[in-house]
């Protein structure tokens, strides 16, 4: 059973960063993943702060530039956007296989991200797509690149005063492919085994930018910066393409765990990057064609 | 949905009204609506709750237990430990049938008393105020253990000089079976074949975990109102607390899931305890991490087959070893290896055979019953090595199955001449056709089809002389009241006795109330296990039935001076038959019978055919009263860079004897298909030294609503079987092939047999490697 612990339920954006300045407390959103910790520790909890009331972090606003959303979007709320798939294709792809319906509708983006997991599934899309952060807190604003934000095994750059108040990016540009895919043990509520999201544009036949995120296979979601580069300023071909899924297996450090291997995970992210890699290269390719 | 009948069946030409149908099952609405009441919904003026507190060690002395903080705690009315318990000392977990008779070891400790033997043993129980204090009562109990070396792998617990955790030697149960020459058929053998497949941990994972309310009432009587599916616990409960067996009723609810989980006693004993202990009606729902240490999960076994073939693909000799996992204490693992020992050959007939089967005692979670009860593990085996036979001898591997299927009045493993239909390979065509055709292969993806086969008992063990009781009764209004202690535990087991007692009345089935569940008024009817419910039950409700359609028509019969035989009863109405316009209705026809002191009930009692066991040293004998055929054909895309398998179609044909409820059937079928894919793809509890690692269910992965597969059920119906109208038992029957013919599916898509499971993306690709290397 759930253990006893303190709600604080601040109705504005005002009192919830006071309230997170003075007590030692933490933000709760979708409570998908706080709350089951909360049961499986036992022990009395902490003490939360409610996102519930904050209507400032609800929404989704397009523009031809950028991308902001507000970090308590739910999964459900991307999947309903009609937007979102030209503003983030593997936003999108993500979010139908996350967790499930039910899961869907209580987690949010923020939450997924602040809890700093591995294993977060929300991460890598926006990783790929170089999401900026924006963070407050009494003392002010301050915004930061989801990758400078990611420190270590559930270790972020938020302190404990400042809240997560949205997430935005630049939407892909003509040429551009984003492409996700999770392997799971089953289909429907499963811990990611490996995530990948790649994001790769092609101007002119020579590929100009490229980002692979990978997920479930470091203490942290993480960009594999070397296999990126081996891509960019040529067409993608068989060779380069298989030496950056070489270097995105290398660059991962999985664990064993009781969903797999590390052996297996290396394994896996090399065929996934060169799957996704092949399959944005034709997809993006075939934008100018 | 395909339903062939047999025209050479006993009772063709009987005209059913209602058997059969797919109608509303009467328990559907209530559950449908969420207004139908499970254990854990109840609740009573000054209820308490009930915790527990189990073992963190598999293997140490229990040095020190000390409550007294936690029994200080404001709200807790009690705390119970081995130290407070009657002297019995001990509960039941055999299976004593309706005759009490007792495998020899089955007692296990109600809390552990100096040591623990698994982790996840019972040590302390609370009541108390509430939830909250209850749990917070169990972190203030202190316990000093001394951790004790332990096994954990039942091949090391065989070995000489294994520490010893159950009996003389770790030999939970052994069973041998020489049938025919060995050596002879090895010898006539062109081909030996020889494979050892291995099989996890299965956990239920029942919607409902355990759950159950125990207080004392007005009279001095111990209730127990219980998920549970065997009401006839009430006598272990008595006799290990030291009760009489008339001072405890117990009752069981609609059950959440069963599955075998609910078969031993699970949380009953404590609650009965905690309750005579604090004078309170006490309530105990385990939360789900605990639920999956407070019953058994499916044993793991490692089985090798080493079978002689002919060049034309006929057996000609088969030896076959079963090691099964039984974890720490007994329970019903004696009896699962005999039913593993008995399915060991599938369903083929084997002349030359030799079987040594052995459960061995672990420092692991107790394993225990679970649909298919050793039966799916060993058929697993068997079809695999179908698979690997066919390939060598570069058949079909159907054709190597039609060249060996049992068929009616061959023998058996055991000698048992198989009186019943045998319909293995029309099932089987029939499932394999309606795959279709196969998609084409990807650059990445290979399509696999697969089949199995399998024999599965329905009913319990002759030697436990199975009986069932039920009354029939037709009120004066002409509605009928069915009272049966059966337990429904989701398959629709007290619905099948409405439609089976409304068929015979001429009633509709709604008019039907069928009373079940109740240890101390409805007539004791024995366990919602072994595929048995629907056979026994069925048939003692058809007999009472009959006896009450008897006594009606009597009075009617002369009433309108014709013969009972020219009357049938039908829609509320007793006509003749040639003349229907002649007609009485039954709520007058009950007033005849009342009139004339004529019996409007009966209670019937259904025995199942028996025998005295099996020769020691042959393994020779009757073991069960019947057995069901069928088969389960998958279609899968596997992943050949991943390891990914997708289960694209699932088909389920089963001959069933008789369905009596269409729709239960495919339920049936289709709950089958999924855990079965659980089993075969990603269900598994790891265990490491004992210790649970995916003791939660985003740990322990069943398959969700989005792993769905296409499901199909045919449904055929050869009206031989034993059971009411000619059924059979089909609730593990249907689930007996499926994990097999997934496991074969991927075979056929990547060319290489994967010989355990789970088949994980890591083993296939794992597989694909060593095929590669091995070019």
């Amino acid at each position: 059973m759930l253990p006893p612990f303190e709600l604080l339920e601040p109705h504005s954006l005002d009192q919830a960063l006071k309230m997170l300045a003075t007590s030692e407390s933490v933000p709760l959103a979708g409570g998908t993943n706080l709350l089951p910790d909360l049961r499986a520790r036992g022990e009395a909890g902490g003490r939360f702060i409610s996102l519930a009331a904050l209507d400032q972090l609800h929404g989704i606003e397009h523009s031809d530039s950028r991308v902001l959303m507000g970090a308590r979007t739910t999964l459900s709320d991307i999947l309903h956007d009609p937007l979102m798939p030209t503003a983030a294709p593997s936003l999108v792809s993500m979010a139908k296989v996350f967790a499930g319906s039910m899961v869907r509708n209580a987690a949010t983006v923020a939450g997924n991200i602040c809890y700093g997991s591995p294993s977060a599934d929300v991460v890598p899309p926006l990783l790929s797509l170089d999401a900026e952060l924006t963070l407050a807190s009494a003392a002010g604003e301050r915004t930061l690149s989801l990758n400078d934000f990611l420190l270590d095994y559930k270790k972020t750059a938020r302190r404990p005063d400042e809240l997560l108040i949205s997430v935005s990016w630049a939407p892909p540009t003509t040429g551009t492919a984003n492409l996700f895919y999770k392997l799971g043990r089953r289909r429907g509520d499963a811990i990611t085994v490996v995530g990948v999201a790649v994001t790769i544009t092609i101007e002119k036949g020579n590929c100009t930018k490229a980002r692979i995120a990978l997920g479930s296979v470091a203490p942290t979601v993480f960009r594999a910066q070397e296999a990126e580069e081996a891509l960019v300023g040529g067409p993608l071909t068989a060779t380069t393409i298989g030496t950056a899924a070489q270097a995105a297996a290398q660059a991962s450090r999985p664990i064993d765990d009781i969903r797999a291997s590390a052996d297996y995970r290396r394994h896996a992210v090399h065929m996934l990057v060169r799957r996704l890699l092949t399959e944005a290269w034709q997809t993006a390719g075939s934008q100018h064609d | 949905m395909n339903r062939i009948e047999s025209p050479a069946a006993s009772t063709a030409n009987l005209q059913l009204r209602q058997v059969g149908k797919p109608l509303v099952r009467t328990d559907s609405p209530t559950k449908v609506y969420g207004t139908a009441v499970y254990a854990g919904d109840l609740t009573m003026p000054g209820m308490l709750c009930a915790a527990v507190l189990h073992s963190d060690r598999a293997s140490a002395l229990l040095r020190h237990v000390d409550t007294s903080r936690a029994e200080a705690l404001a709200g807790v009315h009690c705390v119970l430990t081995a130290a407070d318990l009657p002297p019995s000392q001990g509960v039941m977990t055999d299976m004593p049938g309706q005759t009490g008779g007792l495998t020899k070891n089955t007692k296990q400790p109600i809390l552990a008393k100096d040591r623990v033997r698994f982790c996840g043993e019972p040590i302390a129980l609370v009541a108390a105020e509430n939830a909250a204090i209850a749990e917070q009562a169990l972190r203030l109990i202190d316990i000093e253990y001394e951790d004790l070396d332990g096994i954990y792998d039942p091949f090391d617990a065989l070995a000489p000089g294994a520490p010893i955790i159950f009996g003389d030697d770790n030999v939970v149960a052994s069973y041998k079976v020489r049938k025919g020459d060995i050596e002879k058929g090895f010898a006539e053998a062109d081909f030996i074949v020889e494979n050892t497949f291995t099989t996890q941990y299965q956990e239920q994972a029942f919607l409902e975990p355990e759950a159950a309310l125990a207080w004392v009432d007005e009279h001095e009587v111990l209730n127990i109102r219980s998920s549970t599916q065997v009401v006839e616990h009430y006598r272990a409960v008595a006799d290990a607390i030291g009760l009489p067996h008339n001072r405890v009723r117990l009752r069981a609810e609609f059950v959440g899931g069963g599955f075998g989980g609910k078969e031993v006693m699970t949380i009953e004993v404590w609650l009965a305890l905690l309750a005579l202990a604090s004078r309170r009606p006490v309530q105990l729902v385990q939360p789900r991490e605990r639920s999956f240490l407070s019953h058994g999960p499916r044993h793991p076994f490692t089985m090798t087959h080493r079978t002689g073939v002919s060049g034309d693909g006929k057996i000609t000799a088969l030896q076959i070893k079963l090691t099964s996992d039984a974890g720490a204490y007994a329970k019903l693992s004696p009896y699962i290896l005999l039913y593993a020992t008995v399915g060991a050959t599938g369903p083929y007939r084997v002349d030359n055979l030799h079987i040594d089967s052995v459960s061995a005692a672990t420092n692991n979670l107790p394993a225990c019953a679970f649909r298919g009860f050793g039966t799916m593990q060993a058929n697993l085996a068997c079809e695999g090595q179908m698979e690997e036979i066919a390939k060598l001898l570069g058949m079909d591997s159907m054709e190597v199955r039609r060249r060996n299927f049992i068929h009616t009045g061959d023998a058996n493993v055991t000698g048992q001449i198989i009186r019943s239909a045998v319909w293995s390979d029309q099932c089987a065509t029939q499932a394999l056709a309606t795959l279709g055709e196969r998609p084409t292969d990807t650059q990445t993806t290979r399509i696999g089809h697969g089949v199995a086969c399998y024999q599965q008992s329905y009913g319990r063990i002759r030697w436990m002389k199975d009986s069932s009781e039920a009354w029939v009764g037709v009120e004066m209004d002409g509605t009928v009241i069915v009272r049966s202690a059966v337990t429904d535990i989701g398959a629709g087991q007290s619905s099948a006795l409405a439609q089976i007692t409304g068929e015979i009345l001429g009633v509709p089935m709604d008019q039907v109330v069928v009373y079940f569940g109740d240890g101390a008024v409805t007539p004791l009817a024995g366990t919602s296990t072994a595929s048995r419910a629907l056979y026994m039950s069925g048939n003692a409700t058809k007999m009472a039935a009959s006896q009450v359609r008897k006594n009606l028509l009597s009075c009617v019969a002369g009433y309108f001076g014709v013969k009972i035989e020219q009357l049938d009863m039908c829609d509320s109405q007793v006509f003749i038959i040639d003349d229907p316009q002649r007609s009485i209705a039954l709520k007058d026809c009950v007033k005849l019978c009342a009139a004339e002191g004529v019996h409007r009930h009966n209670l019937a009692i259904f025995r199942a055919p028996t025998s005295e066991g099996i020769d020691p040293e042959t393994g020779q004998g009757e073991v069960f009263p019947d057995f069901t055929y069928g088969a389960h054909a998958a279609q899968v895309a596997v992943d050949i860079e991943t390891g990914e398998v997708k289960v694209l179609k699932s088909i389920g044909a089963h001959d069933v004897g008789q369905a009596i409820n269409l729709r239960a059937v495919e339920g049936q079928v289709e709950g089958s298909a999924l855990m079965g894919q659980g089993f075969a793809l990603c269900e598994e509890l790891i265990l490491k030294q004992g210790r649970l690692q995916t003791g939660s269910l985003s740990e322990y992965l069943i398959p969700t609503s989005e792993d769905v597969p296409e499901i199909k059920a045919i449904v055929l119906e050869s009206r031989s079987g034993l059971g009411p109208f000619g059924a059979k038992g089909i609730g593990e029957p249907v689930y007996a092939p499926v994990a097999a013919s997934i496991a074969n599916a991927v075979a056929d898509a990547i060319g290489v047999h994967i010989f355990e499971l789970p088949i994980t993306p890591e083993k296939v690709i794992k597989a694909l490697r060593e095929k590669e290397s091995t070019k």
